[in-house]
């Protein structure tokens, strides 16, 4: 078969594995509109928030620091740390993009999100010589990049619209829960999540430091809950 | 609102979104740029692994007990409820799709009950 074509299949298969995934993303993007104007920003700054970040759970803690009035420094820190986790997906994913040039790990680093990484990733282990995961990388990214555009335009415009009683906000703690719970299949991912979730309500510290040192104390659980399950 | 203050927490909101755009990107790029060179040590590896659930849940469950971020005296039982039976759906389906369409009938329907 001719490379350019296998290159066109990958790029296709990956738009096609990512389709009934953008139906949890789609809603997902529409609750960051809605919540980046609700808490002040204007239409055009919740919009260029959306493709400078393009990470959804970073954007809506920033958000929510924000509106209580935290300082700067916490904002970024905590979205910072919210978002280290690329650090892992990127060197993972960084062998198969070996032989690509600068513009092009440009264009895919951008793209890294928790389910671009997933698919690709599961997509690479069951079709070990392929030479074209790129393509379909950037067929899944590219498809979520523009879904999750448009999903934020249509939040940013129905954000003022949709009344307060529908509860709308309770969108993001649910697809947080549909992300997280899959993960709990070890002892040390539920310690991980019961640990940071309790020290995240339980902790009152200034400065809205809160959410950083639960998210530390939840890691250090994880970490003891392996240590000590290894131990046995 | 005056309009230094305004201006004032316009350059906030674009100092904050672009600081945070660029770290994100660099925390992307770098593993990408550096190749297979880069190889994380096996401790930071284990840590990253528990980064999801952990930061995840940390910022789940404030949005269930308090309101508006104040912390409530009443915990908000059917967000709570609907919570945990959203979690039970996302442990039966895995699909995002599902959690969000039941769990959001659930708070509905405990919400009219509570009424």
């Amino acid at each position: 078969m001719p490379k350019i074509s296998n290159a066109r299949n990958e790029l296709i298969n990956g738009i096609r594995a990512i389709t009934p995934m953008l139906m949890g993303i789609a809603p997902f993007g529409m609750v960051c509109g809605a919540a980046a104007v609700s808490t002040g920003l204007t239409p055009w700054q919740a919009f260029t928030m959306s493709w400078v970040i393009f990470a959804g759970s970073s954007q809506i803690a920033a958000m929510q620091l924000f509106a209580s009035g935290a300082p700067l420094l916490i904002i970024i820190s905590t979205a910072a740390v919210i978002n280290l986790r690329f650090l892992m997906y990127s060197a993972s994913i960084a062998p198969h993009f070996r032989r690509l040039n600068g513009r092009w790990h440009v264009l895919l680093a951008y793209l890294v999100t928790d389910q671009a990484y997933a698919q690709s990733i599961a997509h690479y282990l069951e079709n070990k010589e392929n030479e074209d995961l790129h393509w379909y990388f950037l067929g899944i990214a590219g498809a979520l990049w523009v879904c999750w555009q448009i999903s934020t335009v249509i939040g940013i415009l129905l954000g003022s619209l949709t009344p307060q009683s529908w509860s709308l906000d309770f969108i993001m703690p649910l697809t947080f829960i549909a992300m997280v719970v899959p993960l709990l299949s070890t002892r040390a991912m539920l310690l991980a999540a019961v640990a940071g979730g309790s020290a995240s309500v339980l902790l009152t510290l200034p400065l809205k430091l809160n959410l950083i040192a639960a998210a530390l104390i939840g890691i250090a659980a994880g970490l003891l809950a392996e240590k000590l399950g290894q131990a046995k | 609102m005056n309009p230094t203050a305004g201006e004032a927490s316009s350059l906030l909101i674009w100092t904050m979104m672009i600081s945070i755009g660029l770290i994100t990107f660099l925390i992307r790029f770098a593993p990408i740029a550096l190749l297979a060179r880069l190889e994380l040590p096996q401790w930071l590896k284990l840590a990253l692994t528990y980064v999801p659930p952990a930061v995840m849940s940390a910022i789940i469950t404030p949005a269930l007990f308090f309101v508006d971020g104040a912390p409530t005296i009443d915990p908000d039982t059917p967000r709570i409820a609907a919570a945990v039976f959203a979690a039970l759906i996302a442990w039966r389906t895995r699909s995002v799709l599902w959690t969000v369409v039941l769990g959001m009938i659930a708070l509905w329907g405990l919400q009219a009950l509570a009424r």
